[in-house]
């Protein structure tokens, strides 16, 4: 079998991939794409400790379950925040994150 | 042979996912974005498939390449976004992004390489090929728990009474159903939030 590292790995690369993109676009909708894989990521490493905290076969199930929830948690941010990026579309007409500088100015 | 042609489609699928969120991040156009985040999505859920986490890789397809890439294709279609101007017309802040994310990468992986056993692999490829290879490693065991090492072989499962996706269910409704009900009202506040959200504003 693959080593419980190289599913580590693998989920550590794509949460920094999502944070690169978080870092890099100024498109909100990417950003937001971003973010959504960098919670994905975090569920291959919740099940691969799933399967290596097992004993005799039998995976822990509590990690699975937790990634259960971080769906579900996922599913309704993504609701949230598509529709804060259309309520910024309407007041602002663009969806850079550049044009969001109310506070700073 | 089994494990050997698990680690193979765990690294193809892997591969397949790191690339596509490449994609997501280096597209300009948004449509072709969200189209790699389906892909980036849909290895993921084969790579959970690969661990015996049948239910949540079905789960990954539903909700995440399903439900949420639907509603970033409507926004993206909706809101009739432009394509983003060249990266290389602000080099300092993919500088930065990149060099953040490198530095984040770098550690998680030198972490999980510090695991005890993480290291001491065999190659699949060639235990495929060769038996005597098998035999040679498979003879000096390490006595302590190699914790990072190969994950434990999951029980073959006889009947659907010992099925992955029934011991989960179980997990979740007796042990962690105040948890879930809570849940239920986060995705309630959810929706009523994106409703009000989403609604036009009256000026009176």
């Amino acid at each position: 079998m693959t080593p419980l590292a190289h599913y580590l790995i693998l989920s550590g690369i794509l949460f920094s991939i999502g944070l690169a993109g978080v870092l890099i676009r100024k498109n909100i909708i990417v950003v937001f794409m971003c973010l959504e894989m960098m919670l994905s990521a975090a569920n291959i490493s919740l099940v691969a400790f799933s399967r290596a905290q097992g004993t005799e076969g039998v995976p822990v199930y509590d990690p699975q379950v937790l990634a259960l929830f971080v769906v579900a948690i996922a599913a309704a941010e993504v609701a949230i925040g598509l529709a804060l990026i259309v309520a910024m579309f309407r007041a602002r007409k663009s969806v850079e994150s550049t044009a969001i500088t109310s506070l700073k100015d | 042979m089994e494990a050997a042609i698990s680690s193979i489609l765990f690294y193809l699928f892997a591969a397949i996912a790191v690339l596509s969120a490449f994609g997501v991040v280096a597209s300009r156009n948004p449509v072709t974005s969200a189209m790699c985040m389906a892909l980036s999505f849909a290895s993921t859920a084969a790579v959970l498939f690969g661990m015996g986490a049948q239910f949540l890789g079905i789960v990954q397809i539903i909700v995440y390449a399903g439900a949420i890439l639907v509603l970033f294709l409507f926004v993206v279609m909706m809101l009739d976004v432009k394509s983003e101007e060249s990266t290389l017309s602000r080099l300092p802040r993919a500088i930065l992004g990149v060099v953040v994310a490198g530095v984040f990468a770098g550690m998680v992986t030198k972490a999980a390489l510090l695991l005890p056993g993480a290291t001491d692999n065999k190659c699949p490829v060639l235990s495929l090929f060769c038996d005597d290879y098998c035999a040679t490693t498979t003879a000096q065991t390490p006595a302590e728990p190699a914790y990072g090492g190969p994950l434990p072989e999951l029980k073959e499962a006889t009947d659907k009474e010992n099925s992955g996706t029934k011991a989960l269910g179980e997990t979740l409704f007796t042990q962690y159903s105040l948890p879930f009900a809570i849940l239920s009202f986060a995705l309630l506040a959810g929706t009523v939030g994106a409703v009000a959200l989403g609604r036009k504003i009256r000026k009176d």
